[in-house]
This record gives structure tokens, sequence and C-alpha cells, in this order.
């Protein structure tokens, strides 16, 4: 093997020297032919993946932004109504703004919650020392299935009126519940259900956690500093950039959710969990208007870039990353 | 040599990306034009593709009817394709936008045809009935009609369907409530729904669901759900929908009917009311009957809907209809097919009324020795309603699956309490007005 590899590169080495002394123009020339023939090589190795990309997301994104102004039933062609959508959207649907509020309420709150969640629970297993691969794979495993039709299934049955929740409620004496049936608490399961979905924020915290040198702590120990003094003063400030990091990936997760409110309440009750993008799929697949869903689409596109957008500006003030001179 | 190499791998992308990203439209109709000759000589070897919703037992049977064609037609080959309902549509519009409709597609009465018959998806059938293939002898006009569309006939009803009240004989009994006829009223339904509620501690009724009981509701009263061009509402009375949603409301209030909160769990004829004796009515269409009853492990009985003119309110309606779509290649063979659907005794002797009761008087009698005592049950009621009814309303705007989700969205607010009843018949014409005006 070392012989092999050793001849490659010297071969490598000597090609654009002899070339260099006689023409240095020609050489610049056929390296760039080469390169060219390489180039072509790889995108023939990678054309599976171009051909997703341009037929599977660019041209769909390009089409989707075509339909938003146009009528669009599925069945005939799509007529050109220029911005009618959106104009119909912002002043003419009240159902538009509702879900827009419970969107924001659901991952206004959902994200936190399982943020803080999932910190809490990576901090709690960075201390354990024993058997840390069975309490990982346990606490990860609801993220694995999490956006599963199955849990959904199951979280409806779970805080069903004959649930095991009321049941459990019921078996402490306490009083039960609709869950499900009521406006108020519908949003809260699926919330809850968010939050317990924390797998892989976790992950990426306990990541970040390891990172943090232990020397911090022995030197603030040593200066006095308490457990609360290291976690405000070091441990937070340092994880910083995985709290960035995980706040935007969750952000965005959290406002294309779709699933739960689809599968355990399905908007119901009187509409109270209809999510944004639930929303959007009744506009386009079960009332059939392509164009104002594929609007409500770009809508969103815009949401989501502008407050992935806001995150970032914002992060200046409150990300440190080491080595950084202030 | 490197140079050609570039070319040629250049290339061999283009035409990867190309191919695969080309519709498939224009490929399907060059097809379309080739094949033609082929459907003539009857031999040659043809495969089907078919589509329906239903539940596991629909899908069980018509898996057994496919494979009895296919054996009675060995050149003939069926590639099912089935669903539930929720998503049919859904995929068929996909299939529609792709020009890959099936040759035999489960169509749906009402604002579906209308749409599809918009969209000139669907083949003209009456060639084919002129020509014998689909032998329709001795159906009767008004059900023939319900399948055409601006005088075009663009499905063959499966079967007939009605609304009925379903009852649950022995609770009614138990509670000491005479058990309904054809001749009860709203005031008897109310009455019976409470005193169940009373002497028996359950539910006196499943609460009733609008999308089609409000329309019966008007029928009963002389009104229709549409005006004639489908731009507005078939009545001018709010009063209408304001008593309607009372009546409802007064009894969830009372605790006779459930509330929203537990109708929202039920995910399926298992989970109804009436299978598991916590009431002893529900209102729905005939073919499921069987489905309640089986799940039930009990047999129900069903009567015609309440109200004084309820057979101006009582409507026939086809379960479904089979059509062809214009994209189909093989026409001919899939109107042989429906043909068989409709006049095989075979076929019905699989099914049950489970896509309706069998158009053809014939059929229905050579049957009538070895019927299931449900289906025996459902034969009757639909005669018996085939007798006191009046012709379905067709005139349903494109719009109205979403006219109609309003309406049982405002239900559920009346019922929660958000709105009184009078707000929400207000309510409901405002939204219709905003979605019709489109």
């Amino acid at each position: 093997m070392i012989p092999k590899k050793s001849e490659q590169s010297e071969s490598v080495m000597d090609f654009p020297k002899t070339k260099m002394t006689e023409k240095p123009v020609k050489r610049f020339k056929s390296r760039k032919k080469k390169s060219g023939y390489e180039n072509a090589t790889g995108y023939l190795f990678i054309s599976p993946f171009l051909i997703g990309l341009f037929c599977l997301t660019l041209y769909p994104i390009v089409y989707s932004f075509y339909l938003s102004f146009t009528q669009y039933d599925l069945l005939g062609s799509p007529t050109w109504i220029g911005l009618d959508n959106y104009t119909r959207m912002f002043t003419n649907d009240d159902m538009f703004w509702t879900s827009m509020k419970t969107t924001f309420f659901y991952a206004g709150v959902a994200v936190p919650f399982r943020l803080i969640f999932a910190l809490l629970v990576a901090l709690a297993l960075n201390k354990i020392t024993e058997m840390v691969g069975l309490y990982r794979t346990m606490l990860y495993l609801p993220s694995v299935v999490g956006g599963s039709i199955a849990i959904s299934i199951m979280w409806r049955q779970l805080f069903g009126n004959d649930g095991a929740f009321n049941s459990f409620l019921a078996l402490l004496g306490l009083p039960t519940h609709s869950w499900l049936g009521d406006p108020d608490t519908a949003i809260w399961t699926l919330i809850v259900l968010y939050g317990w979905q924390f797998g892989s924020s976790m992950l990426i915290f306990l990541a970040g956690l390891r990172n943090i040198p232990k020397t911090y702590y022995e030197a603030s120990a040593v200066d006095g500093a308490r457990p609360i003094q290291q976690f405000f003063k070091i441990t937070l400030p340092l994880l910083t950039p995985v709290i960035l990091f995980n706040m935007v990936m969750q952000v965005i997760n959290g406002f294309m959710a779709f699933t739960p409110s689809f599968i355990v309440t399905n908007g119901g009750p009187m509409n109270s969990t209809v999510l944004f993008v639930l929303y959007m799929y009744r506009r386009a697949f079960e009332f059939f208007e392509m164009g104002y869903g594929s609007a409500m689409a770009w809508v969103m596109l815009v949401i989501i870039a502008a407050l992935t957008a806001l995150i970032f500006k914002s992060s200046g003030k409150w990300v440190h990353y080491e080595g950084e001179q202030k | 040599m490197r140079r050609k190499n570039l070319f040629f791998v250049l290339m061999i992308i283009f035409t990867l990306v190309l191919s695969a990203c080309s519709g498939n439209k224009a490929s399907n109709e060059a097809g379309n034009e080739n094949d033609k000759p082929k459907e003539e000589k009857g031999d040659e070897q043809v495969t089907l593709r078919m589509s329906w919703w239903g539940s596991q037992s629909r899908h069980d049977q018509t898996q057994a009817i496919i494979d009895l064609y296919e054996q009675e037609n060995p050149n003939v080959k069926i590639e099912p394709e089935f669903t539930g309902f929720d998503g049919y549509f859904e995929k068929m519009a996909a299939q529609a936008a792709g020009n890959n409709l099936p040759d035999i597609m489960q169509q749906n009465f009402g604002e579906y045809l209308n749409q599809y018959a918009d969209k000139e998806l669907l083949t003209d059938l009456t060639e084919f009935v002129e020509k014998g293939t689909i032998d329709v002898e001795g159906v009767s006009d008004t059900i023939m009609e319900s399948g055409t569309k601006d005088g075009k006939l663009l499905g063959i009803p499966t079967g007939t369907n009605a609304l009925a009240a379903i009852y649950d004989k022995e609770m009614l009994e138990k509670a000491g409530v005479p058990l309904p006829n054809e001749n009860w009223t709203w005031e008897d339904y109310e009455a019976a729904a409470n005193k169940v509620h009373k002497e028996l501690g359950t539910y006196g009724t499943r609460l009733l669901e609008p999308k089609n009981i409000f329309e019966y509701y008007l029928r009963e009263q002389g009104f229709k759900m549409f005006s004639k061009d489908g731009k507005d509402l078939g009545y001018k009375d709010d009063k209408l929908l304001e008593d309607y949603y009372a009546m409802n409301k007064e009894m969830v209030d009372s605790g006779t009917a459930p509330g929203y909160d537990v109708i929202q769990q039920i995910k399926g004829v298992e989970d109804e009311l009436i299978v598991h004796g916590k009431s002893p009515f529900d209102f729905r269409w005939s073919n499921q009957v069987g489905a309640l009853s089986s799940a039930a492990g009990k047999q129900l009985e069903l009567t015609m809907l309440p109200g004084e003119n309820n057979d101006k309110g009582m409507f026939l309606k086809p379960a479904m209809l089979w059509s062809i779509p214009k994209s189909s290649k093989h026409k001919e063979e899939a109107a042989k097919f429906i043909n068989f659907f409709l006049n095989n005794i075979k076929v019905y002797e699989i099914g049950g009324s489970d896509r309706g009761v069998p158009l053809k008087q014939e059929i229905r009698e050579a049957m009538a020795p070895n019927l299931s005592e449900t289906d025996k049950k459902v034969f009757d009621y639909i005669s018996l309603v085939t007798e006191n009814s009046s012709p379905i309303d067709s005139n349903f705007p494109a719009s109205s699956a979403e006219v109609l989700q309003a309406l049982a969205d405002i239900d559920e607010l009346v019922m929660y309490g958000e709105m009184t009843p009078e707000e929400g018949a207000k309510e409901f014409r405002k939204k219709t007005t905003e979605i019709l005006s489109r």
C-alpha cells in the first residue's frame, strides 16, 4: 500500500513541474481541461443526488412559487390570478389568522419547553457515570419514533376520554378531564408531545457539555464558586453556540409541525389546534386550492426565514464563541 | 479523447435530468393514439387499473369480485388501487394532474362528480349503453340520471343508498319507548331520546352529523341546500338552521346527546356509540348498517328519518358510481367490467349491500332467498324509500365541500356554547356567501 501511495503522489507532483518549464500558458489550459473533465466525472457520480435536487426540490419550489399566483385545482390547468391569493389571505380569511396565532402560540411555548427540557436532561446525563449508553438510548428513543404516525395515534389514545392518563388520574382520586375535547387543553397535549421528543436536542447539548473543559470547573471550585454560579457563569455561556444551533433547528421544526395536529386532534375541537401547515394542507388537498396552498407555503417560508434571521442577528449579543476577543 | 468523454458525460446527465423531469403527459397522449386499434381486437392481453375507496371488508370483497372476473376473462388483468375515503380524492386529483387516472374509477355523487364533469375528465358512457356493452335495462331513470351531468352519462351507479334512522331495538324496549316507524316526527325522536337517557342513563342519541342531516332537514320542510344555479343557499330564512342547531344544542345541554368532546374520539365504525350500547339512535347511510351491526354483534333496525313530510326529505342516492376517465386506453374493456359488476348476481352475493342495493329488480329478486338478515332489512328499506322519496338534488357547487365544512365547524361552535344557534345560523350564511362568491 505505502509504496503505491508515494508513487501516486510523485506522479502528481511531477506532472505540473515538467509542463511549467516548457510552455506556461499551455500548462494552464490543459490543467483547466483536466479539472473540467474531473469535475464532469464528479458530477456524474453525484447525478443521482443532482437529479433529486433538480426534479424533486428545485423544480417544485419554483413551480409552487408560480402556482401561488394562480388558481389551480389539480384537475384543470392553473389560471393566473396575480396577487389574489395573497390579498385574500391577508384581508379575507379568518382561519388564516387563527391558524397563524395558534402556530405562534404552539411554537412559542413548545420550542422553549423542549429546549429547556433537553438541557436539563442533558445536564443530568452528564453527571451520570454508569450505564450512560442505556439512559441515552432510552431518552433518545421518543425522538426516533416521535415524528411518526404511530406515536400520534398513541398520544390520542393516551389522552382520550377513556385513555390511560384519565385512568391514572382516576386512580389517584383526581378529577378526570376531556383533554382532547376541551379547546383550552387540546393544544397543550400537542405541546407536551413536542416537548417529549427532546432527544436530538438533548444529544447535541450533551455533546456540547462534554466539550467544556473540566479545568474551568476545577479552577472555579478552587475560587469558591458554587454549582449554581458555575452553571450560569461557565456552562451556559460556553453552551450558547449549541443553544443557538438547537434554537434555530427547533424554531424551524416547530413552525412546520403537521403530524400531531393532523392525527391527534385533526385541528379540533372548534379548530383550536389547526396549525398553519394543517390549514395549508386542508386548503390544498381537501378543498383542492393548490394555488392558495402554495401561496400559504411561501408566506410560511418568509416567516421562518425572518425569524431565523432575527435569531442570528440577536446572536451577536448572547452567543459566546471560545477564543473570541472582545 | 477527453473532450469527447466530457461531452458524453454531460449528455448523459442532461438526458437523465430531462427525462426524469419531463411530465408524462405527451408520452401518454401519444400512447393513446397508438393503442386504439388494439382495443378492438378483444383477445389482446389487457391490464386495467381500478381504484376505489372503502373499508377493509370492501377491499376483500372487491378483490374477490376481481378474481372472479379475471377467471371468466383470462385476457384481462385488473390491478387494484384502494385506500380509505380519506385521501382517496387527493390521490385521484394527483393522478388527474399527471394524466394518469385509472381505467375504472369509483366516483362519488355530488360535488366530486360535478368537478370531474366540469373538467371533462370522464368518458360519456352513453355510447357503451347504446351499443349494449353496458346493459342498464330496467334500471329506473331517476337512478340513471344521478350519473348524468349536462346530458352526458358519466357514471354508472353501483347501487342505491338512502339516509336511515338506525336504532337499537333492545335499548328502546328496555327504556319503554315505542319503536319508531316511518311516520314518526322530530318530536317523537326528541321524546324517545330523552326518555332513553332518563331511563337507562346512557345517551339518548348520537349527535347528528350536520353535513347530511341538515340537508334532509331542509328538504323535509320544502327547501334545498343550494339554490338552482348553485350560487347561493337554497333557503332564505335563517330560522331553519337556528331551529336545527337549537334542537341539537338542547339535547347536548341536557346530556341526552354527547358533545363534540365525545364525538371527536370516534375514529371509525367500531367506536360508534350505538355499537357499544351507549346510544339507541344513529342517523347515517343505509349501506353502513351492515358494518355497524357486525361491529355491534347484534341486529340493528332501520327506518326512515323523522318528520311529517319525510317523503319530501328522503331521497335515493347512488352509493357510488363507476366512471371511466377519458385518459383510459382500454375504455371498451373497462365498460365490460362495469357491465359485469352491474349484471352479475355473483358480484352482489360477494359484496352484499356494501356498495348499495343492486339497481336491477331481477337481481334483487334472485338474491332475496339467500339474503342475510341485515341485507334483507336494507333491501326492504330501500324499496320503502323508493316509494316515499323525491329526486336527489344534484346542483351542488364545486366548493360545496367547503360550505358543508363551515356548517360542521359552526355546529361545533354552537354545541360548545361559543355561539348561540341564532348567531350560528347567521354566521353560516355569511361564510357561505363568502365561499360561493369567490
